[in-house]
């Protein structure tokens, strides 16, 4: 224990001179004279340091505070107008493309439409075109053939007819034969 | 935290008490001396807790930072605890006036009730009269003269002649008022917090002194150690209580000496 | 007869503190139920539970003054 406590015995030495009088308990209550005088003046400074220096600059401090979080509510007010104005312009870009591409779209299928029905009519026109030039055709080719055929049996009656006029048939009898059968062929016509 | 068994030798199988308990708060021995004040170890700590208080406030508000640290915070919830709850919360929108001398003397009080309780120092300052004296003193002055200057001469005639009392009865409740107002009270104020400072040293002067005592002198009695160590856990449980005293009582002194300006202030009520 | 002023000395402090002691915890279980009741008046209430501890404190503290002035 002594030399645990020893840095205190250095400060703390009981008065090693017996004291004259027997220490009375008042003595505990009466302030001893150099305490008073170190406490007056430790308190004093205690005082005005706190006085002059500490509370002043604690009021400087809280008045910086507020100001800060006064600035930075209204930098935080700012900047959330500007974020509402944008979100209101970004909304109105975004319905303004969604129109265009309504637009586009219907534009482009009325297109398709049209074009669609275009195609389709010349199609038509150039089907039917080709059903009339096949049908002409067909039609040219069956009158040569039956221009063919109708002198070919002309030339074969005459040849039937010479040999039997030269037997027993007069010309009038053989071309009234000749006739009635060229009459007969016409109604094979088409 | 057991310098009055100085003398005592454990070997010897002598357990001592100083002879009066007057020993265990007096420093007689100065260390050296400036002039006719003598600088013993409680003036000592007086400065040296005056130089924790500036120092502590200093460093706390130093630098004019917006976001204080963790150090910061502490002194500036204490500064805003004594300026906002004690002085204005208790005297009034006009406590601000005072809040510098609370203010002061809450962290003056706060320190030397601390030394109780600080390794190596374990002498609260506040058990010595000199510091709870003056403070009470300066109360003291500062009621009576708000008082005064306040009200005038209505401020003694409202001590001594209470009209919210019966005539008969108004002689009796105006001298207890008087005793208690000016005499009662500034002596309660310093010996409350003088008396509980004592108490505390005493109690844990005893307790860790003599659980120590009986713990060095294991070599000779082996029951004095099994005795030791239940002193011992007892004192360091009194150390805790000891804590909330000494915090408890800085607050009350200060809230005390606010309560006695505001009723000078206002005396009404 | 050192010893007898001592030890009466004592015993007039035990006596002084018997009063307060019990004072004291009326006032601060009043001051309790106070605040339980209205909390809203908390702050005014315990203001007002110091100043009566502190008044009521002041009988024992005018024993323990008497005690180490005898």
């Amino acid at each position: 224990m002594m030399h645990l406590l020893a840095p205190i015995r250095l400060l703390a030495q009981v008065a090693e001179e017996p004291a004259a009088a027997e220490p009375d308990g008042i003595q505990l209550l009466l302030p001893a004279t150099a305490e008073l005088i170190a406490g007056l003046l430790a308190f004093a400074i205690i005082f005005f340091f706190v006085w002059k220096w500490v509370l002043p600059v604690v009021d400087k401090r809280l008045e910086a505070r507020q100001q800060a979080i006064t600035g930075q509510l209204v930098a935080a007010e700012n900047i959330k107008l500007e974020a509402e104005s944008l979100l209101t312009d970004y909304k109105r870009q975004v319905a303004g493309a969604r129109d265009e591409a309504n637009r586009i779209v219907d534009e482009a299928r009325r297109t398709a439409e049209s074009l669609r029905g275009e195609t389709v009519t010349r199609a038509n026109a150039e089907a039917a075109d080709i059903v009339r030039k096949a049908r002409d055709e067909a039609a040219g080719e069956k009158e040569r053939a039956a221009g063919a055929i109708r002198t070919e049996v002309a030339a074969l009656s005459m040849a039937v007819a010479e040999k039997a006029v030269a037997g027993a048939v007069d010309t009038k009898a053989h071309q009234k034969l000749v006739d009635q059968y060229i009459a007969e062929l016409g109604a094979l016509r088409p | 935290m057991i310098l009055a068994s100085e003398e005592c030798d454990t070997a010897k199988e002598i357990i001592c008490a100083p002879s009066n308990v007057v020993e265990l708060f007096e420093y007689k021995h100065a260390v050296f001396s400036i002039g006719p004040l003598d600088f013993t170890r409680t003036v000592i700590l007086i400065f040296l807790a005056m130089i924790l208080v500036v120092g502590a406030l200093y460093f706390a508000f130093r630098k004019p930072k917006i976001v204080p640290g963790k150090f910061g915070v502490v002194m500036e919830s204490l500064v805003s605890f004594v300026r906002e709850d004690v002085a204005k919360g208790t005297i009034g929108p006009d406590g601000s006036k005072y809040a510098p001398y609370l203010l002061a003397m809450f962290l003056f009080i706060l320190v030397g009730n601390l030394f109780e309780l600080t390794p190596f120092i374990n002498f609260p300052l506040t058990s010595r009269m000199a510091i709870p004296l003056m403070l009470s003193v300066f109360t003291y002055l500062i009621f009576v003269g708000v008082g005064f200057s306040k009200n005038g001469m209505s401020y003694l005639w409202g001590i001594i002649w209470p009209k919210s009392v019966p005539v008969g009865l108004r002689w009796l409740v105006g001298l207890i008022e008087f005793v208690s107002y000016f005499l009662l009270r500034p002596i309660t104020l310093a010996v409350r917090l003088f008396a509980n400072l004592v108490a505390g040293h005493l109690m844990l002067t005893l307790l860790l002194g003599s659980g120590w005592l009986f713990f060095a002198s294991v070599g000779d009695i082996g029951l004095r150690a099994l005795i030791g160590l239940p002193w011992f856990a007892f004192g360091l449980l009194i150390f805790v209580f000891e804590f909330v005293v000494a915090v408890l009582q800085a607050y009350i002194f200060t809230l005390l000496s606010a309560v006695y300006i505001q009723t000078s202030v206002h005396p009404e009520h | 007869m050192e010893e007898i002023k001592g030890a009466i000395a004592l015993i007039g402090y035990g006596l002084a503190a018997v009063g307060p002691g019990i004072g004291i915890g009326i006032v601060v279980g009043n001051a309790i139920q106070a605040m339980a009741r209205q909390p809203e008046a908390a702050t005014v209430a315990r203001t007002t539970m110091f100043l009566g501890i502190a008044f009521t404190e002041a009988l024992a503290l005018i024993g323990f003054v008497l005690f180490f002035i005898a």
